[in-house]
Order: C-alpha cells, then structure tokens, then sequence
C-alpha cells in the first residue's frame, strides 16, 4: 500500500507540477487541484496505512488494530481548503480572461505589471547638469 | 523627568488641533510645555550641582534588562535646558515666522516631537532606550527638513540627511549592543570600564559608535547633509541644526569618554577628525553668500572643534568643550533666527543684496551685534572664554596640541570674519538692495534672538554663575577624573592669550581683505569639486542601479521561471540529503497488503490526472479530472479513512461543477506542442524529476517506523475524553479545534475572496430562473424533492458525525451540492428565498458559532475551546456540536457565497 501510495503521490506531483509550468493559465489551475491531491495523499501516506479497522469506537471498546486517525483528520481540512483555493484559482483565471482576455501566464504579469508612479522622482537628477541646477551645493559659483 | 517628556509628547498630539482652533496664538499655548519642563530642569539645578543625580525608570523588557531609564546629571541637565529653553523660543518663532502657513500644527506636532525625541536622548541612562530617541530624532527631522515638500530640493535634502544620519544610528547600534555586551550592563552608568577596555571587541565598539556619531555630528566626510538640511524653515534650522540635533553626536562622544577615552586612538581620532572638520568647515564658510549656508557651515566647523575638544581630554579642554557648547547653542540659535528674521523681512539671504539694516530693524540688529560678539569670541562675552579655554586645552596637549593650534587659530579667524559678514555686512554700510521694504518683525520674532544674545553676554561677565551651578557638574561627568573648574575671563599674559590675539588680528585681515580670500580659494577648483555633494548623488544613483539590477534577475515577475526553481531546489535537496544516505528505498519498511480496490483508486487518479494534462476538449478535461477525484476518494475508502472519502467524493463534485462553469466562457486549450522544443523537453525533465522526488521523500519516511503512540491515545481518549466515536470528527472539533477554527476562517476568507473575482461579466436572464441547460419540466420535478433530500442527509450527518462517518464539513458540503442543484434549476433568487438569508450571514453566524464554541469553555474557567457538555433528557449536547455546526454553516455558506456569484453570469 505504502508504495504504491507513495508511487501515486509522486506521479500526480509530477503532473500537476507539469501543468503550473505550462504557459496556459487553464492547465496552471488544473495543476494546482492536481498538485494538492497528490500532497493530501502524500500526507495520508506519511501516517502510514498499517491497521485494519476503521478509526470507530464506542462508549465501551476501542478496536484492536486501528488506522492512524491524525492524518485522516488533517487531510480532511486540507481537502475542503485546497478546494477552496482551487476555486480562488478559478477565479483569478475567470477575472484575468475578462479584464484582459488573456490566458497565458508570463503575458499575465507583463500586462499587470505597471511602472511605479514615483520612479521618475524629480528628487534624484539623472544626470550633472541636473545637480547643478536644483541644489548649487557651496563649491561652485 | 518622565512627566517632562510626557507633557511635550502630549503637546505634540494636540498640535494640530489647537493649531485649527487658534491659529499662531497657539504657539503661545504649545510653548508652556517646554516653558514648564525648562523650569523643572532649572529647580533641579541645585541638586545636580550639588553632585547628586536623579533618576526614573519604567519597566520596559525586563527579560533583556532593558528599561526606560532616565538619570539626570550634569551634562543631561545642560543639554536638557537648552532643548527645552532654544525650543519654547522656537515654538514662539516658528509660530509668527509661519504664520500663513497652511500646515503650522503640522509643523508644531514634528518640532515638539523632535523636542520629545531629544529630550528623552540625553536624559536616557539605557542604551537602547537612547537609540530609539535617537532614530526618532532622525525621523524628526527627516519630516521638518522635508517640511515643504513640494519642493524636489527640500526631498533630497531631507532623504540625504536621513540615509547618513540613519546609516550611522545602525552603525551605533551594532556598537552599543556590542557595548552592552562587553560592559555588562545596559545603563551608561554602571558600566564595566575595565571590562570594556581588555574586552576583545574594544575597538570594533569603538569604530562603530564612531560612525554614528560622526554622522549625526556632521564630522568630515558626512558633514554634506549639514549645509542641505538648511532648506528646512528656519526654526527648524535654528534648533535642530545648530543647537540641539547635531550636538546629539557630540553629547554621546563626551557621554561615553570616561568609558572609552581611555585608548590613545580615541583621542587621536577625534582631535584629527574634529581639526579636520573645522578648517573645512570655516573654509567652506567664508565662501558662502547665502547667510544660511554660512552660518551652517560655521555649524558644521563648531561641532568639529567640539569633537576635537572631547578628544583632548585635558582639564582646559574639556572645560573649553561644554563652554563653547553652551556659547554656540546660545549664540547660533540667536544668529539663525535673526538671519531667518532678516529673510522674512527683506525676502533675501543673499549677502550681496544685504546692508545697512540696522536702520530698518534695530532689535534685531542689537540681537545680532552681541550673538556676532560672542561668535568672534571677542570679550568680555561667554565665548571669549570658550575660546581661551580651548587654546589652554590644546597646549595642555603638548607638541600635538601646538600643530593643532595652528589649525584652531585659522579656523577662529575664518569665523571672526564669518561673523563680520553676518553683522558688519548686514546691519551696517550703505543701504542694501532688497526685494521687500524692511521693518522690524514682530516680537516673538526678536523675542527669541535677544533672550538667546543676552544671555551670551551675561554668561560670560558674570561668569561666576554658570561655573558653579552649570559647567563643573557637566565636565565631572565627561572627565575620567576630577577636573577642578574654574573660569576666568582675564588669566594674566599666557599662551592662549596670545593665541587669542593671533586670532582676532588674523580674523580683521580676513574680513578686511574678504574678497581676495575667496578669489584664492576659488582658485583651487579642483578640490571644490571633489567636496561637494556629487560623489553622493554618484553613490546613491549606483546603488538604485546596482539594487534594480539585483531586484529584476530575481523578482522577474515569471510564473515558470519562480517554479522551476521552486521545484528544482526541492528536487536537489531531496537528492542531495536523502539519497547517498544509503537507505534502501525500496525494500525494508513494513508495508501494509495491497488490495484490488486501492490498486484502481491509484490507477484511475493517476489515468484521469495524465488525461487531464493533455486533453484539448473542455468536457473531456472536466470529465477526466473528476476521474482523477474519484479514484481518489476511491483509495481513501479502501484505506480504512471513509470520512475522508466523502469529503473527497464531495469537493470532487463541487470541483467539477465550479470548473465546467467557469470553462464554458474560456477559449479552447492550445496544445502543449504550441511550445518550444527545449523549454517543452525541459519542462517534462523538471516534472519527472519533482515526482520522484516526492516519491523518495514518501519512501524514506515510511520506511522508518512511525515515532510515538499518538494514534492510539487518540483512540483510547476520544470516547472518554471527547464523548465521541468518530475519532476523526473528535479530533477535529475538540483535540485539535483550534487548528480547525484557523481552516474555517482560511475557507471563509478565500471564499470571500474569489467571490469577488467570480462575479465578473454579465448578468444574465438565469439568474432568475436558472440555467438555460438545466430548462426542463421533469428535470424541474425530479430535483425538487433531490436537492431536499440531500439538505435532509446533510443535517443528518452533521447531527451524527460525532459517532458516525459525517461532520460538519462533509454535512456542509453534502448540503451545498443539493443547494447547487437548485440554484442551477430555479436561479438564484429563488435560491435566496428558500435560504431566507444570504450566504455571507451564514459564514459570519458559522464562524459567530465556532467561537463562541470556544468562548463557553473560557466563561467555564477553562481555557479557550474546552469542550463542555451537558445531557438534558438523556440527549448529549456538548461545545464541540456546537463547533461543528459553525464548520457546518462557514463551508455551506462559502460555498453558497462562491455559488451565487458565478451562476447566471455570461462572459
């Protein structure tokens, strides 16, 4: 089980991992619900699969080969918030499409990307004429 | 004392607003704060001249044995009167100088703040609780300098100022931790002296609280910010510039000369540093025509022989260093605001349009003629007596004294001449060309000159007064011995006297013959170059260049290029550390029987993610990722974990209907082959080797057996100590609810979050009555009594997930499939009638639930989110229900959120 689970893991990271590195912002998205399948069951995996009953147990008994039930629960949280940021994912793709009309990544950034407003800083002279003109230090009359 | 800092951190904050209500009358007003501290500081004369001290303390960070210690001696006094007596003056000026200022209570709030900063630096006794005031006095003046900040010049000014002297307080710090380090102690008073003089780390203390004094003193070569600060209003100038701020370096170098004076390297750096900076200084001076500018650097060439004084360490010279200290403050406040009185009242600084005003403005005039005097070091005023006292000091020196002499003669001489021009040429001589008609300036305006002048001249012809009450505890302070004080404004025919003549004639020469002294110095235009304010510009403009060039290779803004080096140091690290560890990978562990049902699992999730990835067709891509879920959820069941089956089996629906969704507006998917063949090739080799890395990672830590027994106490105590079956549900709500509190909370927000992004385009006629897809009468029908039935399963698992597979997160999630459904047939508003309320008021009541889960527990005198339970009529009702409900509603509610928003839209 454990290899096998491991073996899975490593597979479905491989090809989420594929998909983020894609230029197409759809196969980035799809990436990210692949990549966090694979680490959920990864993380189920490190708890390791040994017992053979179900993590029940009732008011009198408590069964004698039982599964790691700490992992199961961490995983059940990572399950609905990864499905959560997958859905915020999708928004991000849905909003950039219609804002502007574009689904690929790199092109993403180099429209978002805007200069700072105050990189031109009238403060700095660019060049010697300039410093003599705005602060005639004591030197030079 | 702490009261003292208090009252002008108070008048501070109520700047502003009094400065609304009442306009200039509220300098009146602000002043009494410093009025009032002035006179603390005087009634405190006796006692501190008496030799005593007095402290105040709060408690800070008392792990570290930091406090905010305050300790009032002679040279704090000193100090702590001129900054409060110079600034309730300057609070009076600066209000009629900026009358018609729009932002005077600004402009008060940052001058009594810097005075707040100021004070607390030279009373405070911890050393990091002087380094904070002494940032804060950065930061202080950082503000006033850039006060008119509309102007580009007044920004750099303010930027240059703040780099250099901010540059140096980090150099401080370093020395004063280091200093703490070595001896022992965080207050300046009970320091270790012997251990910090054999301690290793001597010299590196040495070097760096030099730094930072140097800066803030404008020693030679950060003195440039010094002369550019001048662009500050002129109160600003007045009282930072010249009398307070930059005497902050030479008051912490005579604060800790008893400390480190002892080293031969001490003293040398700061005489040669200190004579340095007073010829360049003096030079720079008599080569100005802008009165500002000459006086600031008259500034710049005091503060060097201050420090140069510090560096003697001989009784004179020491003496000399608080005596000119107190002649400077007094007679460089008074000329700054008198030259600022002469702008405001002529429009110009400029010498050469200057003359004659004594006519125009006589109190002013008077103000200057005896603040002149005393600059000139002429007798019988305060800084004659500086002046000879320095000159005995630095013959107590020996040889190297007489070499520096020289220097000092020719530096007092350039300032004799520099106070001719500001007097001589402004007040006196023909009349001048000036842009305004002159007239006198109001009186706070004079007030604060004269009372400064006045008080320059009654130091020094009665000197008796302050040698007893002020100068001898002040330099007991600063000398490593008892130093026997005594001034005298006639000593008989000595060396200094002497010296003192040399000056004064040497200054008429300089001032008689001013004109061809700056066409000789004009001459070296070499040197002029070199000095000014370009090699700062140079080095700032490299260094934006040099952190852009940094900056844009690593934050290049490129999605695949952050993750392939993501991945591929992962991938690396794994390797590296994990694999020639000689572990086997593959045999070894004890690993559980494979069984058919998980073999599937893994197969259909890694078939239906490999499909997904190539898959053009959008359908096609749903459909195989939602394979990819189910397999999933498929293994999950067969390994014993069906509570995270479910969840998985439902996300993976919830998954599938927000993706067709949101893809049925996106064009269709290009083909990976649309690439380039080397990033395509290099892609697949990034990914590959990721996988097996994650792989390894998995294998190594199942191979090793799993540490401790948490799993079983788990079981043992989740009946008896969290009255539950589901052990799982248990430890969610109640082992570890506190964890789940942080989940639902991430949930609700990144609901919130991509709601908002979800609700783009428009709208469209189904919002009303659903998808157009879904317009069918039987199919209407059918899901009317479906999506019940699943509301009715989810509240039935939420109820029973304490004991039984559910929860509140499957319960919630079942619970919004079956809302789905309905949102998809009969539109949102009908959707919004069924939930009576909107999905956001579910999260918010949800989230309301779970904490107030926890509040119980805490009301109960438990800590926080203790499960309580109780059992009316047999029926077990516990917190951690309650808890439950709250994941219910927060995952049912931002789903539903999320939902609504993205339904009914068209792109």
């Amino acid at each position: 089980m454990e290899l096998l689970a491991a073996l899975t893991a490593g597979g479905l990271a491989g090809i989420g991992m594929w998909l983020l590195l894609d230029r197409n912002l759809i196969r980035v998205v799809l990436g990210i619900a692949i990549l966090g399948n694979a680490i959920n069951l990864a993380v189920l995996t490190a708890g390791r699969f040994a017992g053979t009953d179900v993590p029940f147990v009732t008011a009198t008994s408590v069964p004698p080969d039982p599964v790691n039930p700490l992992p199961q629960a961490l995983v059940l949280t990572a399950i609905v918030i990864g499905f959560g940021l997958f859905v915020f994912a999708l928004a991000v793709l849905k909003s950039v499409r219609e804002s502007h009309g574009i689904t690929t990544t790199d092109r993403v950034t180099e429209v978002t990307e805007e200069a700072a407003p105050d990189q031109e800083e009238p403060g700095f002279p660019s060049g010697q004429d300039d410093e003599d003109r705005v602060h005639a230090p004591g030197g030079r009359r | 004392m702490l009261s003292a800092v208090f009252a002008i951190a108070i008048a501070a904050l109520l700047a502003p607003m009094l400065s609304a209500r009442l306009d200039d009358r509220a300098g009146w007003l602000l002043a009494l704060a410093p009025v009032g501290a002035f006179a603390w500081f005087v009634s405190c004369i006796p006692v501190v001249a008496g030799g005593d001290v007095v402290t105040a303390s709060i408690s800070w960070v008392p792990a570290l044995g930091i406090d905010v210690a305050m300790r009032l001696d002679g040279l704090s006094l000193l100090f702590a009167l001129l900054i409060t007596g110079i600034g309730a003056l300057i609070v009076l000026y600066a209000g009629a100088y900026l009358s018609d200022h729009h932002h005077l209570g600004r402009f008060y709030a940052y001058l009594l703040l810097f005075m707040m900063a100021m004070l607390g630096l030279v009373l405070a006794d911890d050393m990091i609780a002087l380094f904070v005031f002494w940032e804060l006095t950065s930061i202080a003046s950082y503000l006033l300098i850039a006060f008119q900040h509309e102007r580009a010049v007044s920004r750099r000014a303010a930027l240059q100022a703040v780099l250099i002297t901010g540059g140096g307080g980090l150099a401080l710090l370093a020395g004063l931790v280091l200093l703490g380090i070595a001896g022992e102690g965080w207050r300046f008073s009970n320091l270790d002296v012997a251990a910090v003089e054999s301690h290793a780390s001597y010299y590196a203390i040495m070097v760096l609280v030099l730094l930072g004094c140097f800066t803030k003193s404008a020693q030679v070569p950060f003195h440039l910010w010094l002369p550019n600060a001048m662009n500050a209003p002129t109160p600003v100038s007045a009282y930072l510039h010249s009398a307070t701020m930059v005497k902050a370096g030479v008051y912490l170098l005579a604060r800790l000369n008893p400390t480190l004076g002892g080293e031969m390297g001490w003293s040398t750096i700061l005489v040669v540093v200190g004579a340095t900076t007073a010829i360049v200084g003096a030079v720079l001076a008599i080569r100005q025509t802008d009165l500002k500018r000459l006086l600031a650097y008259t500034t710049v060439a005091v503060l060097g022989q201050l420090t140069m004084l510090i560096g003697t360490n001989t009784t004179y010279g020491l003496q000399a260093f608080v005596l000119y200290l107190l002649a400077h403050s007094l007679y460089k406040g008074a000329l700054f605001m008198a030259v600022g009185a002469v702008d405001h009242s002529t429009g110009t600084r400029e010498l050469s349009k200057l003359g004659g005003l004594i006519r125009f403005m006589p109190l002013t005039g008077a103000a200057v003629a005896l603040a002149a005097f005393s600059n000139a070091g002429l007798p019988p005023f305060f800084g004659f007596i500086a002046k000879e006292f320095a000159y005995a000091g630095l013959i107590q020196m020996g040889i190297m004294g007489w070499a520096v002499i020289a220097a000092m003669v020719l530096t007092n001489a350039l300032l004799l001449a520099a106070a001719g021009l500001v007097f001589i040429r402004t007040f006196l001589g023909p009349r001048g060309h000036y842009p305004r008609e002159p007239h006198e300036v109001s009186v706070p305006m004079w007030l604060g000159p004269m009372f400064l002048a006045i008080g320059g001249f009654v130091l020094g012809a009665w000197h008796h007064w302050p040698e007893t009450w002020l100068v001898n505890a002040a330099v007991q302070v600063i000398s490593r011995g008892a130093v026997d004080v005594n001034l005298y404004l006639w000593g008989g025919v000595t060396p200094a006297v002497i010296a003192s003549l040399v000056t004064i004639s040497l200054g008429v020469i300089f001032y008689s013959f001013r004109y061809q002294v700056r066409r000789h110095l004009a001459l070296w235009r070499g040197f002029w170059i070199v000095s000014g304010d370009l090699v700062w510009d140079r080095l700032l403009k490299r260094l934006f260049r040099f952190a852009a060039a940094l900056a844009s290779n690593w934050q290049h803004g490129s999605l695949r290029l952050h993750l392939t080096l993501l991945s591929v140091v992962f991938t690396a690290a794994v390797f590296l550390g994990l694999v020639p560890d000689g572990r086997s990978l593959l045999i070894g562990g004890e690993y559980t029987p494979l069984n058919v049902p998980a073999m599937v699992g893994c197969l259909l999730a890694l078939a239906g993610a490999g499909a997904a990835a190539v898959m053009r067709g959008r359908l096609a891509l749903v459909a195989a990722l939602g394979a990819s879920g189910l397999g999933l959820a498929l293994f999950f069941l067969s390994a014993n974990a069906p509570d995270v089956a479910t969840t998985q089996l439902m996300v993976e629906t919830l998954t599938v209907v927000f993706l067709a969704l949101v893809l049925r507006s996106m064009p269709a998917i290009p083909g990976v082959s649309a690439e380039g063949r080397l990033s395509r090739v290099s892609h697949v080799l990034v990914s590959v080797f990721f996988g097996i890395a994650v792989t390894v990672v998995l294998l190594v830590a199942v191979n090793l057996p799993l540490p401790g027994n948490i799993a079983a106490w788990y079981m043992e105590n989740s009946y008896p100590g969290g009255h539950g079956g589901n052990v799982v549900n248990v430890i969610l709500v109640d082992f570890r609810a506190f964890d789940t509190l942080g989940e639902i909370v991430v949930i609700a927000l990144s609901g919130l979050a991509a709601a908002t992004l979800l609700g783009g385009g428009k709208l469209t006629a189904m919002t009303r009555h659903g998808e157009p897809e879904f317009d069918s009468v039987l199919l209407r029908q059918a899901l009317r009594p479906l999506a019940g039935l699943l509301v009715l399963v989810s509240l039935v698992l939420l109820w029973r997930g304490h004991n039984l597979p559910g929860g509140g997160f499957i319960g919630g999630l079942v619970a919004a499939v079956g809302f789905i459904l309905v949102v998809m047939t009969f539109g949102n508003h009908f959707t919004r009638a069924l939930m009576l309320t909107r999905p956001t008021f579910l999260v918010g009541i949800g989230l309301g639930c779970a904490v107030g889960a926890g509040v119980i527990g805490l009301l109960a005198g438990k800590d926080f989110l203790t499960g309580m339970w109780i059992a009316p009529l047999g029926l077990k009702l516990g917190t951690p229900l309650l808890f439950d409900i709250g994941v219910f509603l927060t995952v049912f509610g931002s789903v539903m959120h999320m939902m609504q928003r993205l339904a009914g839209r068209a792109t």
